[in-house]
């Protein structure tokens, strides 16, 4: 299977090639070829993973494209179960959407499989300038996608808000690009590749410690932007505005993730460089936390996943942060929870698409009771629910009990605790509005105006139940139930087989004292203490009454204020982008407009006097061409004569 | 004296044997047959190249050292052939039926062996020989449409310039051979000259009756006017095809037998490498016919090749001169597809407008308004083709003048690069327009389907400019390696 890895990202691009041409004349659109060129690519992700599992070993390929970039790929422990999991999970979507994009046009199919082939291309790339070019093609096709029902004007103005916000991110990682490069170019200059991945590592030590954190700071910006990290997370929620299987592979498989794997590849970049980590731990606990707030009081069912998406997208990076003090194992603590969160992600939403299309509504006040007309879809979403608050047996709960633990660890080797209980409240949070959505659409009385909810379609029901299946069983299987934490040891040893990636030298470098910190089981039972009371608050609330929800739900509540204005994020942003960025792109108007349109002008016209001037040599005589050779001829050799 | 003799000791004649041999063929075979004669022709010319192209690696000297076979030569063999084969496969269809199409096939294939010998010439007797048959050929295809009447004029200034410089030239190469008394160019290289008057004289009138055919300022006058009147088609392959012969004639002249006196030649090159590239871009920024834009764009272009000529002699460090060599050539074979392109793109056009008989003069950029929608490939073929011309990245032109500049700025002449940069933006205005044209004004004239013939042709070149752009790295290798022979 090694010598097919290759064609991994290339599938879904013939996919995306053939719908896209082919598609109008085909039966249901064509959709059926994305499916089977991402089926190829799932069936390669996984005999790859198979085959270099038992020796650990790196699959790598590199061919020569120009000058100091090379076209090739890096197939690690890492980028392995990443590739499985966005291809098996994007298949699962893939499936679901030929029932539930029916008929919306062979556009849908394309750009969904190009969306694929792009985040497969950020996976698989071993430099970082392939990275950059599938990190901007999953760019724009997020934009594409988000803005399918471009006639909307909100599914528009959304599209616009995600490319631009994304776009501040990608700006950084371009800086960070541009500093690594500059760095490999000063400091190895014998380097052959100088933004291969495997080159950089071998040289980090080479970089000064500050331009280390200086890229990697930049590098997580870029994270950011992606991942929606606080404060560029605004354009998240917004994109719920495409189809919501868009939303499921932005959300599990092809966007989101992309910048905790940035953070998760360029790893060994984060432990040399001072002060780095201990940023990405901050950042990730606080948007853990600051999301999972704003999703309590959501209405649309799309938004409550959408900022717990957020929310769970800050637990990894918690997880990468806590790398501090735990070291390599953090990237396969957070790894693990980027896998199990993408199923239960992906189940959760595409549990929600199902009841938009039964009940035509986002809005989680209008339903009610649906439990009863929809068994699959209600069951199945429970089982996402409890994998998302973190109730054991299901796949959440291990994942997030590591990072929660991982983060204990990190507070107490570093003596900062902040991070850890900021992860531990938010359990609290995430178990409240996750179960508040559920129990507010799926038992009680049906609030539905008119029309009957039934039941989806097999072809949308099978893929839930084979995504519950794996948010039930996941994380466990692989991590807790058959001896130990075997997929933590194996991503955790991506960097092992790679050279200059020495955790002992790299973190002396970044200032970090690697430690194993003994932690007491006592305070291992605290995050399944929050999820159940978690869970039971909102049962309480939402399902007993007890109290009503009215009287905390009111725009007197100045809490409730707070929240349902996201922090006003409005105003802020308004003033931002109004105030600020209007200001300067008057004044940059105003230079460009006397200044660099002015020179032009200037330019332009010298130019075209001077043409018309030399244009009246050319008279079309040919005496005259004549005279022109002999007088050039003799005026070379004069002058050549008086230079020397 | 059996057969096997003969191949092994004249095998590396084989691709100019066989042209010649089919040239003769078809003008026989036209008495009779003149549908298959273009097929013939393509045939000829596929046959040489893959000849050619097996032989690429040759090293081998003819005829007491008058020819060498040599990687420099292969490649620019393989340029010749490639342009008359996207000449060929464009012709089929504008000479379809056309009573004398047995001489015009005979004409170019000739044509292509005469610069196919300059390519291999080693002598300046050789040299100056296959350098006629290569010209005289051309003069006449120039003037091939003969009711037309543009056509009739292009050829006669063609012609009567092209005399004037053969002379010179010829003027040049005798006073070499009165200085050194060989006309060897491995003997010439390994001469010390000694400064004087002469010598002088003889590099200059060397340069100015070369520049003819590379269409330097200001020996370039008949370019515009010979290139706009031509057959479409044979403008493509003058500009694309033939011109690189007067490079090649100089890279051997000049930079390879006269190597001694590349302290003088420096100043000489600068100065026309500047006004050359300055001039042909100003004066393409106000021309209304496409042809005519093109051939100022040529020249601009010779002027950027030129720069190579004026690195060499400037520095001293071999691997600056593999890389100023190295990427003339690369820009050569670019230049080949991407101007051939362009011609032949333009030609289509003008096809169509014939061919729908609708009246006007076939090359105005007014024809080509909104020629996106009446003939999409054509419009989308020639964008890439200006953009190329232009120096866009991805496609051929960008890697190209990458190649040049660099190597000028590694050569210690950043003063010229930033010369040839400005020009270089400056160019990007005309191309752009032209873009603008096809795509955002409204069509003026309902044509009627673009024909087959001229895009396969016009395909071709663009596989080739964007291949060369996108993925140009065995490319530039192959370049490099056959630049070395300068070293």
């Amino acid at each position: 299977m090694q010598e097919y890895a290759v064609l991994i990202p290339l599938l879904p691009i013939f996919g995306f090639i053939l719908t896209l041409f082919l598609g109008r004349k085909l039966p249901g659109q064509g959709s059926f070829i994305p499916v089977l060129a991402i089926a190829g690519s799932t069936i390669i992700s996984v005999g790859v993973l198979l085959e270099i599992y038992p020796s650990g070993e790196v699959i790598h390929q590199s061919w020569h494209w120009f000058s100091l970039i090379n076209i090739g790929i890096l197939v690690d422990p890492l980028a392995a179960v990443m590739l499985c999991m966005v291809s098996f999970v994007s298949l699962i979507i893939h499936i679901y959407s030929m029932e539930y994009m029916k008929g919306q046009g062979e556009r849908y199919y394309a750009e969904t499989s190009l969306f694929t082939a792009g985040m497969l291309g950020v996976v698989i790339a071993d430099n970082l300038f392939l990275f950059f070019l599938s990190w901007e093609l999953v760019g724009l096709c997020s934009y594409l996608l988000i803005g399918y029902w471009y006639r909307k004007p909100s599914a528009a103005s959304a599209a616009k808000k995600a490319f631009l916000v994304t776009r501040v991110g990608d700006v950084l990682l371009l800086a960070g690009i541009f500093i690594t490069y500059a760095n490999m170019i000063k400091f190895a200059p014998d380097s052959q590749y100088p933004l291969s991945l495997l080159e950089i590592f071998r040289h980090i030590t080479d970089i000064p410690p500050l331009q280390l954190t200086l890229i990697t700071l930049l590098f997580l910006g870029g994270a950011a932007g992606k991942s929606g990290q606080f404060p560029l997370h605004i354009w998240l929620p917004d994109a719920m505005e495409g189809p919501t299987t868009v939303s499921a592979l932005i959300h599990a498989a092809t966007m989101v993730t992309a910048g905790v794997y940035l953070v998760a590849r360029t790893f060994p970049m984060f432990l040399a460089a001072p002060y780095s980590l201990v940023v990405v731990a901050y950042l990730g606990a606080f948007t853990a936390l600051i999301a999972a707030t704003m999703g309590l009081v959501m209405n649309d069912i799309k938004r409550v996943l959408a900022y717990s998406t957020i929310s769970q997208l800050g637990y990894m990076m918690l997880a990468l942060g806590s790398g501090a003090i735990i070291g390599m194992a953090a990237v396969g603590i957070a790894m693990l929870h980027l896998i199990s969160h993408a199923f239960f992600k992906a189940l959760l939403f595409l549990c929600s698409g199902s009841v938009i299309h039964a009940t035509h509504t986002n809005d989680i006040r209008l339903m009610g009771g649906l439990l009863s007309k929809m068994k699959i879809t209600g069951y199945t979403m429970l089982i996402g629910s409890l994998a998302l608050a973190g109730i054991p047996i299901t796949s959440g709960y291990y994942s997030k009990d590591a990072i929660i633990e991982a983060a204990l660890e990190y507070g107490l080797g570093s003596g900062d605790l902040l991070p850890y209980l900021m992860g531990l409240f938010t359990v609290l949070l995430t178990a409240t509005y996750i179960f508040r959505a559920w129990f507010m659409a799926f038992v009680g009385k049906s609030r539905l105006p008119k029309g009957k909810p039934h039941e989806s379609p097999w072809l949308m029901t099978v893929p839930l139940i084979i995504l519950a299946f794996c948010s039930l069983v996941f994380a466990g299987a692989v991590n807790s139930w058959f001896g130990g934490k075997i997929f933590v040891e194996y991503v955790g040893r991506t960097f092992e087989r790679i050279a200059g990636t020495d955790p002992e030298v790299l973190s002396a470098m970044g200032g970090y004292h690697l430690m194993e910190v003994h932690v007491e089981h006592s305070f291992l039972i605290l995050p399944l203490a929050f999820a159940v009371v978690g869970v039971l608050i909102a049962a309480m609330v939402y399902w007993a009454k007890k109290p009503d929800p009215e009287s905390i739900v009111s725009p007197t509540n100045p809490i409730y204020r707070l929240l349902i204005t996201k922090y006003y994020e409005l105003p802020i942003i308004d003033f931002i982008s109004m105030r600020i960025t209007m200001g300067v792109a008057i004044l940059t108007k105003v230079v460009e407009r006397i200044f660099i349109d002015g020179s032009i002008w200037l330019i332009t016209q010298t130019g075209f006097l001077l043409g018309e001037i030399l244009r009246m040599a050319q008279s079309g005589i040919v005496r005259h061409y004549a005279t022109a050779v002999a007088l050039g001829t003799g005026l070379l050799i004069i002058g050549l004569w008086g230079w020397l | 004296m059996n057969i096997e003799w003969i191949l092994s000791n004249y095998g590396v004649l084989l691709p100019e044997a066989v042209l010649t041999l089919f040239a003769f063929a078809i003008i026989l075979i036209g008495l009779k047959y003149r549908s298959i004669l273009g097929y013939l022709a393509f045939v000829g010319g596929v046959v040489s190249l893959g000849l050619v192209i097996m032989n690429f690696s040759v090293n081998a000297t003819l005829l007491y050292n008058s020819l060498v076979f040599d990687p420099l030569s292969q490649f620019f063999k393989v340029v010749f052939l490639l342009v008359t084969l996207l000449t060929i496969i464009a012709s089929l269809r504008y000479y379809h039926g056309n009573a004398h199409q047995g001489e015009y096939y005979f004409l170019l294939l000739i044509a292509t062996v005469g610069m196919m010998f300059v390519a291999s010439a080693n002598d300046l007797v050789s040299l100056f020989v296959a350098f006629e048959l290569g010209s005289i050929a051309t003069y006449v295809l120039a003037a091939f449409d003969k009711e037309n009447p543009r056509s009739i004029e292009a050829g006669f200034k063609y012609f009567m310039i092209g005399a004037l410089s053969s002379a010179i030239l010829l003027l040049g190469m005798s006073l070499i051979y009165g200085i050194t008394g060989t006309t060897n160019f491995t003997a010439l290289s390994q001469m010390s000259f000694e400064m004087s008057g002469y010598t002088l004289a003889a590099l200059v009138l060397i340069i100015a009756g070369l520049g003819f055919k590379m269409a330097l300022v200001p020996f370039h006058m008949w370019a515009p006017d010979t290139y706009q009147g031509a057959p479409t088609v044979v403008s493509a392959m003058l500009a694309a095809g033939s011109k690189k012969m007067g490079f090649v004639a100089a890279f051997k002249l000049i930079v390879l037998a006269l190597i001694a006196l590349r302290t003088e030649w420096y100043m000489v090159f600068a100065v026309i490498a500047v006004i050359t590239m300055t001039y042909g871009n100003l004066v393409a920024l106000t021309q209304r016919s496409l042809k005519r834009m093109l051939a100022y764009s040529s020249i601009a272009q010779a002027g950027y090749i030129a720069m190579a000529l004026v690195v060499v002699s400037y520095t001293h460090v071999d691997s600056v001169v593999n890389l100023a060599m190295g990427g003339a050539l690369f820009y050569i074979l670019s230049h080949a597809f991407m101007k051939g392109g362009a011609f032949l793109a333009v030609g289509t056009v003008g096809y169509m407008l014939l061919r729908d008989k609708i009246k006007v003069d076939e090359d105005d950029i007014d024809n080509f308004s909104g020629l996106s929608k009446t003939a999409p490939i054509t419009a989308f073929s020639l964008t890439v083709f200006l953009f190329a011309l232009a120096g866009i990245p991805l496609t051929a032109g960008f890697v190209s003048k990458l190649l040049i500049f660099s190597a000028a700025i590694y050569g210690g002449l950043a003063w010229l690069a930033v010369i040839a940069i400005l020009n270089s933006a400056l160019s990007l205005f005309y191309y752009a327009r032209v873009v603008k044209v096809m795509y955002w004004d409204k069509p003026k004239f309902d044509l009627k389907g673009e024909p087959t013939a001229y895009v396969v042709a016009v395909l071709l070149a663009l596989l080739g400019t964007v291949l060369l752009g996108v993925y140009p790295g065995p490319f530039v290798d192959v370049a490099m390696k056959v630049a070395e022979v300068f070293l």
